[in-house]
């Protein structure tokens, strides 16, 4: 039936040499779309209209209605009201991902689901085949499945378990799953930012070919280069309503970030960050001696001052997040760690060792090693100075709440009541209660990983006005960030780290955003 | 995965370490008691085993379902089925294989699927599900025998025996592994595997997680149907409390076969050779005329034993960062 009908548009042969995003044929049409989750109403009154091929982007702040769109249109979720057509014939309600599919619609989610047991061709082919029966036959599985991802990542290891591979490889896994099942509409929401640089660039040449192809891609990132690299059109959505749809080109940074935030006083870019000069101290707090991250691996020398901000980058897998987490007291292959704090030199063996160095870790997997879901705001934000707040074994949570405040306040934490759930907020303010609890431990050196994935505009800010004040205290604040432009605009230095080595150090002054990337690939430019 | 050898794959596999304990069981008790392996001794020998084998296999699919998958329910269903063929079917038209075998293996899919059902659409924690069904159907088994019936001689002692040549043990135990190795050949127990290692990531590619979680109740069931045959056949009466040997033991077999038991890993195979190990510690234990105390003091020390020494050895294989 789909086939029936693009054949049809077919007959009126496309002017390609016209402004494609302005003349396809609307391919998904929705219509003041509301759904609430309790008494959050995260979508309002939201249109969008997805045209033929082109590369449609949404673009929001977190709480936007940007993934609770994406998953109406992914059979996740079902709308309150609102309609939405598919080719011109209104969609029926969809109540499953599968039925989602059966209708051309494949969605790539931020989350990285695979199954890590399984092989990657499982992985790949997962949900295809009925109960029962295969619809793919195998050896047409093997050879889809090579051909396709083989586009997105070099000598695909199809018999490996998925779990094995790096981030940036299962994502790309992910990819390939929604890629061999040919959809009318691909949905990328936030796809893109567990990729590395490389990977990234060639899902962007795929999504080029699906276009000319005629493939509809609505394409959902928070990085402001992707979507000015990518997207023919873009639309603004805010609280749950849109605001705006931008052709190309009139998409620039400036005017994206004014109509996603809706204030003109929030519209610099990203808050910049006082000089380092008079911030950062001679007081060395960690010193890094002859640290290898690999057996065969050169050792690592640095030093971190009171104050500083440093910033570490590399491709994914590069050997960034390995450093981090030495950093943080995970013994590495040689060398050692030693931290200065309290005036008394301490080798770091254990992330105990850390801790109790003053050394605090904010992780990656905000999920999975960060917040406990089933526990409250308060709680969450507690558990890591819960012994301040004892008398006689016993915890005062006024002491707690009080602090709590006071961090909430800093930070612009928005919440319902601290006793709620801290599932019920979104992931940037998760992120932001995190820090906050570890910044409340006062300590000496902030470790963060890549703190400002999938964090809106607006809370970014926040957070780099909370580190800034954090290093003008004389915390040495060392962050991993996937994001170039905040790397550019927050840190004093950024080490760069590539195939598991330090490769580059670069001073603030030194880095520009060609430059870095360029690093990243080892091509420096002297 | 390039430059492993040969060895060190089989050592990670899963069966490597229940398939070398089961071997070492098998020659101690061929030590402790040479006529443990004497020709006349294997069919009834395997008919002893062939309930906990059965009992292992049908508790695997609801643990490799995942998401906190069990079936607790699995022996006294056994115990209803054994109850269900001694004293309605048997001496009826019905009682023939070829009616009984369809009947009391439907009857044992019906009440999975209704755990199947309990446990994904109303949502109650499978633990609860399986252990409400598992009271009132023991409830039901003790209504229908206050006291045990015994069977009037029929096929069933073949299955216990031998049919032919052949231990009937064979044929009963066999039959289920060879459906569930066929179903290894279909989507299904890579669905369920998937469902059980990561039920988000299934769902979001389109797998109907309900209706495979279901349908493993069901496949476990209708197992524990066939293993109600094979009770009869043991214990050739209807019994009400028999089944009772079977509730824990059906567990361990799966833990010690290697089946992961947050589900995701491992398969009926496992279940089988871990039944075996079992089953032979228990033989060696009587033989040695050790006390039914220390036997059990035997099966929960041998149990974590190997589950520790098991996750040891499978660590070279599991999933890294």
């Amino acid at each position: 039936m789909a086939d029936i009908a693009e054949n049809h548009t077919f007959a009126a042969p496309v002017d390609q040499t016209v402004d494609r995003g302005a003349s396809g044929e609307v391919v998904l049409r929705v219509q003041h779309l509301a759904k609430a989750f309790g008494p959050t109403q995260a979508l309002r009154d939201l249109s969008i209209e997805l045209r033929r091929g082109e590369v449609l982007s949404i673009m929001g702040e977190n709480a936007s209605g940007k993934s609770t769109l994406v998953k109406i249109l992914s059979g996740v979720h079902r709308p309150d009201s609102g309609t939405i057509e598919l080719g011109g014939a209104p969609l029926p309600p969809l109540h499953s991902p599968r039925q989602a599919q059966a209708m051309g619609i494949a969605t790539v989610f931020q989350e990285i689901l695979v199954v890590p047991q399984q092989p990657v061709l499982t992985n790949i082919w997962l949900g295809s085949d009925g109960l029962l029966r295969r619809q793919v036959p195998l050896e047409q599985r093997r050879a889809r499945g090579t051909t396709v991802l083989a586009e997105l990542i070099d000598d695909p290891p199809l018999q490996a378990p998925a779990g094995s591979l790096p981030l940036s490889d299962r994502q790309a896994v992910c990819v390939a799953r929604a890629l061999v099942r040919e959809p009318r509409i691909l949905i990328l929401d936030e796809a893109t930012s567990t990729l590395d640089v490389a990977t990234r660039d060639r899902l962007f040449r795929v999504i080029r070919r699906l276009r000319a192809a005629g493939t509809s891609i609505l394409f959902i990132s928070h990085r402001m280069e992707e979507v000015e690299e990518i997207a023919d059109r873009v639309t603004i959505v805010r609280s749950g309503e849109n605001v705006a749809t931008l052709q190309r080109g009139e998409a620039d940074v400036q005017r994206m970030v004014e109509l996603m935030t809706g204030t003109k006083a929030a519209a610099q870019e990203l808050r910049k960050v006082p000089d380092a000069r008079g911030r950062v101290r001679d007081e060395v707090v960690v010193q890094v001696s002859g640290v290898r991250l690999r057996h065969q691996g050169a050792p690592i020398h640095a030093e971190i001052r009171a104050g500083e901000l440093v910033g570490v980058a590399g491709l994914e897998g590069h050997g960034q997040d390995r450093f981090l987490r030495v950093l943080a007291g995970v013994p590495p292959v040689g060398g050692e760690v030693v931290c200065l704090t309290d005036g008394q030199a301490r080798t770091l063996r254990s992330p105990a060792d850390a801790l109790a160095s003053g050394i605090a870790y904010v992780p990656k997997d905000r999920r999975g090693e960060g917040i406990f879901e089933t526990r409250s705001i308060l709680e969450n934000f507690q558990v890591a100075t819960l012994d301040a707040d004892g008398r006689f074994g016993l915890v005062r949570r006024s002491v707690t709440e009080r602090r709590f405040d006071r961090y909430a306040e800093l930070m612009r934490i928005v919440t319902g009541h601290r006793s709620n759930l801290i599932t019920s907020l979104s992931g940037g303010t998760q992120q932001k209660v995190l820090i906050a609890r570890w910044l409340a431990t006062s300590p000496k050196v902030l470790l963060l990983n890549d703190p400002t994935r999938g964090v809106d505009v607006g809370t970014k800010n926040d957070i780099y006005g909370v580190l800034a004040d954090a290093a003008s205290q004389g915390v040495a604040v060392i962050m991993l960030s996937t994001e170039v432009i905040e790397l550019i605009e927050l840190m004093d230095r950024v080490l760069v780290f590539r195939e598991g080595e330090l490769h580059r150090e670069l001073r603030r002054g030194e880095f520009s955003n060609a430059r870095l990337v360029a690093s990243y690939f080892g091509q420096d430019a002297e | 995965m390039t430059g492993t050898s040969t060895l060190s794959r089989l050592v990670g596999r899963p069966s490597a370490f229940c398939l070398t304990l089961l071997v070492l069981l098998v020659v101690i008790n061929f030590i402790v008691q040479p006529s443990f392996a004497a020709p006349g001794q294997i069919a009834p020998t395997l008919g002893d085993l062939a309930p906990f084998a059965l009992a292992g296999m049908a508790s695997t699919p609801a643990i490799l379902a995942g998401g906190g998958g069990i079936d607790l329910s699995v022996a006294p269903l056994m115990g209803f089925t054994n109850i269900l063929l001694v004293t309605r079917l048997l001496g009826t038209p019905l009682g023939k294989p070829l009616a009984a075998v369809p009947i009391l293996v439907a009857i044992g899919a019906c009440v999975g699927l209704i755990n199947g059902v309990m446990v994904t659409k109303l949502r109650i924690p499978p633990v609860i599900a399986t252990l409400g069904t598992y009271f009132v159907l023991s409830g039901v088994d003790l209504g229908l025998v206050p006291n045990p019936v015994t069977a009037p001689p029929n096929w069933t002692n073949n299955v216990a025996g031998s049919i032919g040549p052949i231990p009937g043990a064979l044929l009963i135990v066999g039959l289920p592994l060879l459906l569930w190795l066929g179903l290894r050949r279909t989507p299904f127990v890579e669905a369920l595997l998937a469902v059980g290692d990561h039920d988000a990531a299934a769902f979001s590619a389109g797998m109907n997680i309900d209706a495979v979680r279901i349908a493993a109740y069901a496949l476990g069931g209708a197992i524990a149907g066939v293993g109600g045959i094979a009770l009869t056949g043991l214990v050739a009466s209807a019994d009400s409390q028999v089944f009772g040997d079977y509730v824990l033991v059906a567990l361990a077999a799966v833990a010690l076969g290697g089946t992961n038991m947050a589900g995701g890993r491992g398969g009926m195979m496992l279940s089988v050779i871990g039944a075996g190990c079992v089953f032979m510690l228990e033989n060696l234990l009587t033989d040695l005329h050790a006390s039914a105390y220390f036997i059990q003091v035997a099966y929960g020390g041998v149990l974590l034993v190997a589950i520790l020494l098991g996750s040891r050895l499978f660590t070279r294989r599991a999933v890294s960062t």
